[in-house]
């Protein structure tokens, strides 16, 4: 199941090809995955003590502040 | 000693495009369903030094400034139609001050990049040690990202010593956190540790438009509880929120950004799906468009969408009343987190960021990045009451302030 995903993965990645000199917008903040990433780990901390979920935003963390 | 490490690194290493990254956050958080008010401020401070090419080093400080009320005893209709001028629902004034340190490092060779880290949070009723190990990696001319990332935290929680005879139905409340952590015998602590880890795929398809999947999964084992909590199991049976001691949560997270050149702007899409072993099950749906204004500034919005089931012991009023209220086998809670509910947050943020061409920004920084944003929260919840009255109006305030800088 592993070696599948991995080979699906290098089948469909290497068939894509984005040239350095095309990488400028890439490169932009504006194209940053989460926007602003201080202010979304911030969000992010008050929103995840108030929900019965979480995830995606990485997963280093200490303690709650939310009582 | 931070500083003055910084400092020594900015006077014996050769001069380089930048040596320290300085980021820094206010974060102001208030609610106020019905009694309750919370109001959070939440400060945060990070230095990233970049010694060499191939290594960064970054240290850090976040805390949270918690006043306000949390519902101390909870009830539902039931308890309340048998008892209707006892007024079962208490709250208890909240005063905390968290605090976390954190520091680590990362070392890059080539297209691959390792790190390590260390963080250190301290409560009134809650420590934290955590430890976090990262590993990324980039393909196919960097248009192919993978990266791992794992952490282990050693947490404690403050709680009372109960009766030893007494069983869960006889637990009672921590009364306050003062005492908490030193050598009073009337009080003890509960451990709790977390295994998280997170893997994710970035993929750019073409010079406009990448995508993002994450899979993070979380084991806790330990005390999980609101100790302050108790909960009205029956005519004069109150107990300390009970719940189970292990939980396993899965989510899969799926981002894409789009650049509009005409527009000059962005689309940014999110979507995340929850399952965990309460039964919890949640999606979440995650919008932003964000417009360049000139070459330095921007303005976005974006908008939000969560709804999420509770977990299978949740109920509003464990002492009776027709499904879904009622018992629900061993356990009971009073948290609304745990009780099925939707939100809707929408907000506004603005930019302004500037980067060093040939000049330094205002003489002396390599870059220079302010953004303000707010944010409103509107959370519904379909069961959850305070005594049988729901809770309506729960809106929540969220502003937020960065100031990142290069040097």
């Amino acid at each position: 199941m592993k070696a599948w995903l991995f080979i699906g993965i290098v089948l469909v990645t290497g068939c894509v090809t984005v040239r350095p000199q095309e990488r400028a917008v890439l490169a932009d903040p504006i194209m940053q995955f989460e926007g602003d990433p201080i202010i979304a780990a911030q969000l992010h901390h008050a929103i995840d003590n108030r929900e019965g979920s979480f995830g995606g935003q990485g997963v280093a963390g200490g303690g709650c502040g939310c009582n | 000693m931070l500083a003055a490490t910084l400092a020594t690194l900015a006077v014996v290493m050769p001069a380089r495009a930048q040596l320290v990254q300085v980021d820094t956050a206010q974060g102001i958080f208030y609610e106020a369903p019905l009694r309750t008010h919370m109001f959070v401020y939440s400060p945060s401070l990070t230095v990233t030094a970049n010694p060499s090419d191939s290594v960064g080093v970054y240290g850090g400080w976040e805390a949270d400034v918690v006043t306000g009320a949390s519902v101390k005893t909870k009830a539902g209709a039931a308890y309340q139609a048998v008892h209707p001028t006892t007024d079962v629902i208490t709250t208890a004034s909240v005063n905390d001050f968290r605090n976390v340190g954190k520091g680590g490092f990362t070392v890059k060779h080539d297209n691959t990049s390792f790190g390590a880290g260390a963080l250190y949070g301290e409560e009134h009723d809650y420590r934290s040690i955590s430890f976090n190990v990262m590993a990324r990696t980039e393909l196919f001319d960097h248009n192919t990202q993978l990266q791992a990332d794992y952490a282990h935290n050693f947490d404690s929680v403050c709680d009372i010593v109960q009766d030893p005879n007494a069983t869960p139905v006889g637990f009672v409340p921590l009364p306050s956190s003062v005492g908490c952590f030193t050598s009073t015998p009337t009080l003890t602590t509960n451990a709790i540790a977390i295994d998280s880890f997170q893997g994710s795929w970035s993929q750019a398809w073409t010079p406009v438009f990448q995508t993002q999947a994450l899979y993070t999964l979380q084991v806790l084992n330990g005390f999980q509880s609101d100790p302050y909590r108790e909960v009205v199991l029956g005519q004069g049976v109150e107990a300390q929120e009970y719940i189970p001691q292990n939980r396993t949560r899965h989510a899969i997270t799926l981002r894409a950004n789009y650049y509009l050149r005409g527009f000059k702007g962005a689309i940014r899409l999110g979507l995340r799906g929850y399952r965990d072993s309460w039964n919890i099950y949640s999606g979440e749906a995650d919008l932003e468009i964000e417009k360049y204004f000139g070459t330095k500034f921007r303005a976005a919005i974006n908008g939000r969408f969560y709804k999420q089931t509770g977990a299978i012991f949740w109920s509003d009023d464990y002492s009776g009343g027709n499904p879904p209220d009622g018992p629900k086998g061993q356990y009971w809670t009073g948290d609304r987190e745990l009780s099925p509910f939707f939100s809707v947050m929408g907000g506004l943020k603005l930019t302004y960021e500037a980067a060093a061409a040939e000049k330094k920004v205002l003489g002396f920084m390599t870059n220079l990045r302010i953004v303000v944003a707010a944010n409103l929260m509107d959370f519904s919840y379909d069961q959850y009451t305070l005594g049988g009255i729901p809770v309506t109006g729960a809106f929540a305030y969220l502003l937020n302030l960065g100031l990142s800088a290069g040097f």
